[in-house]
């Protein structure tokens, strides 16, 4: 019967698309050949940034023309995606095939990509990458498993203490001493509501696996193949912060808040302690000024967290060699020197670090921030594994809020968080 | 006469099949095969089996997550049924200014959930406009946790559904009670009956259907719930994320580089599942009072 055939017909159809769609064929199981990165720069490549139109517009225009005075046969494009929503653009266009040639990708967001060869592996295709970029930068793109680095770091940062030094003084601190430890952190809190009769926090964040780290506890292993971070030193670090959230030394909020919560909090002034990036007294200056010149800086406790940014260079390039060069533009010495004049970036090159500019502060606040950041990159690492992607993100948050609430035992909420992560780790 | 061909029909018809193949059946199908798989977004996964079912059936996650729906649904359900006919009751009537509060009435229908949430959390919060007044006015002496205790959160997401939903349902309503006869009524009242007994033996045989109409559009959108948890808890799916619902975990798994689109599929074959079986159970209500 002619309905009975269309019919089968259609739905061979759409089971051979839906076969294909779903990629059971796994299109990514080989390498392919390896892109080169020699030959004449010329031709067409394009160039996506994150978030840097408009405030940036002029200073990245500016080095795009001289990129393409240098090389008169290359023409840049360049594409500058908004800031919520990045990584959803980014994974649309990797999925489609339609990676820009040069992509600023933080080390987090590389990480899959370079699992699925859609990365140039930059170590092999320029050389001179160790001997101009630091160590810690380059590090960051290079993933447990995988040969090679992804990326070229770009930019650093670090986080720096602030502290609101009126709140501080009104209940008997003095923000030109601040704590050095959890413990310390934990007693001026408690000074803190006590004085103020609990209508102002010094404390206002839940820990993360990063407070962990700190702490001295191992959150994955060498292999990157399981986490870790169920030890009992981990446990400790989650009983202190509970014993101060049931002692009301923590606003309620912790537990849903996310972390923009404690510098919006800050920024009320219904908070004495955040941190931030070396520019955060900048951007406050805008959202609070009033509360920005009271703001004092201090270096991070422990070790301060290392943030990188870089610039991926696409395995797919039409033009390699051109794509290549153009990210090892934008991030040689001389212009990460020339952004780090326009906000409180730190460069990644070894020869910014003679640079006066970060060594001395103006005297205000903010410079004073500036270069305790600056100082702190030099003991800096990435405490959070590059591995703990948003859906482990969530988990770990959930199992910390369930011990910090007390629902859990807090060993018993890092086992669940590990054991969960485990699993997502696998796939 | 005209000479009809074989395949005219298929012509015409031909671009809407096309669309339904594209845009509804196969990513319907494509969900049900993923589901079987360890997919992820930048393509890879294998066949895996049950794998899937069987880690959905031992999730803790899910099993908070399938709780809070029920309760969403279980509470929703009676609350927008009932509620928005008793207002289209009070709004049908043909009074000076009605046209204000039917108007007044539906506009949460039209804002936008995340803004309403948003609004509302400004309401809930330990330091917000509810918490306000309850201090100022000696009734607690510490901020009630709306938004960071488990079931205080998830009632408070059911109140702003309620409260969001009532308009839309109001409407319908308004348009079934049209239909009744208002015969029936009159007649009702000369043989004596007071208003309760007109308003079950004659309005509410009279919108059955429409209620049951209604029941079946909120059980879905209940058991979908997403906006209102996500922005009343920050994101977090509340405290643990012990508020979460099963779409919030879908979209947990789902989601960016590394999403496991593989379990995140699975999950909504659950969830569609799971859907189906109070419709039915409506639908069954429905013909047994037919």
């Amino acid at each position: 019967m002619r309905s009975t055939h269309w019919a089968r017909l259609a739905l061979a159809s759409i089971t051979a698309a839906t076969l294909a769609g779903c990629g059971l064929g796994d299109p990514n199981g080989s390498d392919g050949p390896a892109a080169a990165a020699t030959g004449e720069v010329k031709g067409k490549v394009s160039l996506q940034t994150w978030a840097l139109k408009p405030k940036f517009t002029d200073y990245m225009e500016g080095v795009i023309d001289a990129f393409e005075a240098k090389y008169p046969g290359v023409q840049v494009e360049w594409l500058d995606q908004p800031g919520e929503g990045y990584s959803d653009k980014v994974l649309s266009q990797a999925s489609g095939g339609t990676l820009p040639d040069v992509v600023n990708l933080p080390p987090d967001f590389a990480l899959p990509l370079a699992r699925q060869s859609m990365l140039l592996d930059v170590a092999k295709a320029d050389p001179k990458l160790a001997g101009d970029y630091i160590e810690g930068g380059i590090d960051a793109y290079r993933f447990a498993g995988k040969d090679g680095a992804y990326g070229y770091p770009w930019y650093l940062n670090t986080d720096v203490n602030y502290w609101n030094s009126e709140l501080l003084a009104k209940y008997g601190l003095d923000a030109r001493k601040p704590p050095n430890d959890l413990d310390e952190l934990i007693a001026q809190a408690r000074t803190v509501k006590e004085k103020s009769g609990g209508a102002t926090y010094l404390m206002s964040r839940k820990p993360g696996l990063g407070d962990l780290a700190d702490a001295g506890v191992k959150i994955m292993a060498d292999d990157g193949k399981s986490f870790t971070f169920n030890t009992p030193e981990a446990a400790a670090v989650l009983d202190k912060y509970r014993s101060a959230f049931k002692d009301g030394l923590l606003p309620k909020d912790v537990l849903t808040e996310t972390y923009a919560g404690n510098a919006k909090l800050f920024n009320a002034g219904t908070v004495a302690w955040t941190t931030g990036g070396g520019n955060y007294i900048t951007s406050l200056a805008t959202d609070n000024p009033t509360l920005a010149p009271k703001v004092v800086p201090s270096a991070a406790m422990g070790t301060p967290p290392l943030y990188v940014q870089g610039l991926s260079v696409a395995r797919n390039t039409k033009n390699p060699a051109a794509a290549v060069a153009l990210a090892r533009w934008v991030t040689n010495a001389e212009n990460q020197a020339a952004f780090a004049r326009l906000t409180s970036i730190f460069p990644s090159t070894k020869t910014s670090a003679a640079d006066p500019f970060f060594h001395q502060s103006d005297g205000g606040n903010a410079g004073d921030a500036k270069v305790i950041a600056f100082t702190s990159l030099a003991k800096a690492r990435i405490l959070q594994p590059v591995e703990v992607n948003d859906a482990m993100k969530t988990v770990v948050n959930q199992q910390i809020a369930l011990a910090i609430s007390g629902e859990t035992d807090s060993k018993q909420a890092l086992d669940t968080a590990v054991s969960r992560c485990n699993q997502l780790l696998k796939g | 006469m005209t000479h009809r061909r074989w395949f005219t029909p298929w012509l015409l018809a031909g671009p809407a099949v096309l669309w339904l193949v594209a845009f509804n059946l196969w990513p319907a199908a494509n969900t049900v095969i993923l589901s079987f798989t360890n997919a992820k977004p930048l393509g890879g996964g294998h066949f895996t089996g049950l794998d899937n079912y069987e880690r959905a059936l031992n999730d803790e996650q899910l099993a908070d997550a399938l709780v809070n729906s029920i309760v969403y649904l279980a509470v929703c359900l009676p609350l927008l049924t009932l509620l928005p006919l008793l207002l289209a009751l009070l709004v049908e009537r043909k009074l000076p200014g009605i046209t204000f509060f039917r108007t007044a009435f539906y506009t949460p229908v039209v804002a936008s959930a995340v803004v309403v949430a948003l609004i509302w959390g400004w309401v809930l919060d330990d330091r917000g406009l509810l918490n306000g007044l309850l201090g100022q006015f000696g009734l607690t002496d510490r901020p009630v946790s709306f938004l960071t205790d488990r079931w205080l959160l998830l009632f408070s997401a059911i109140a702003l559904t309620t409260w969001k939903g009532l308009g839309y349902y109001m409407v319908i309503y308004l348009s079934a009670l049209g239909n009744v006869g208002r015969e029936l009524h009159e007649a009702a009242a000369v043989d004596g009956a007071s208003a309760l007994r007109r308003f079950w033996h004659v309005t509410v045989p009279g919108v059955r259907p429409t209620m049951l109409l209604v029941s079946v559009l909120i059980s879905v959108s209940a058991l979908r719930v997403f906006s209102e948890l996500y922005v009343l808890s920050n994101g977090t799916g509340g405290p643990g994320g012990r508020d979460m619902s099963v779409v919030m975990l879908i979209q947990m798994y789902s989601r960016g580089f590394s999403g496991h689109i593989g379990y995140a599929s699975a999950l909504s074959l659950l969830l569609f599942v799971i859907t189906i079986g109070p419709m039915l159970l409506l639908a069954r209500l429905g013909r047994k009072a037919a």
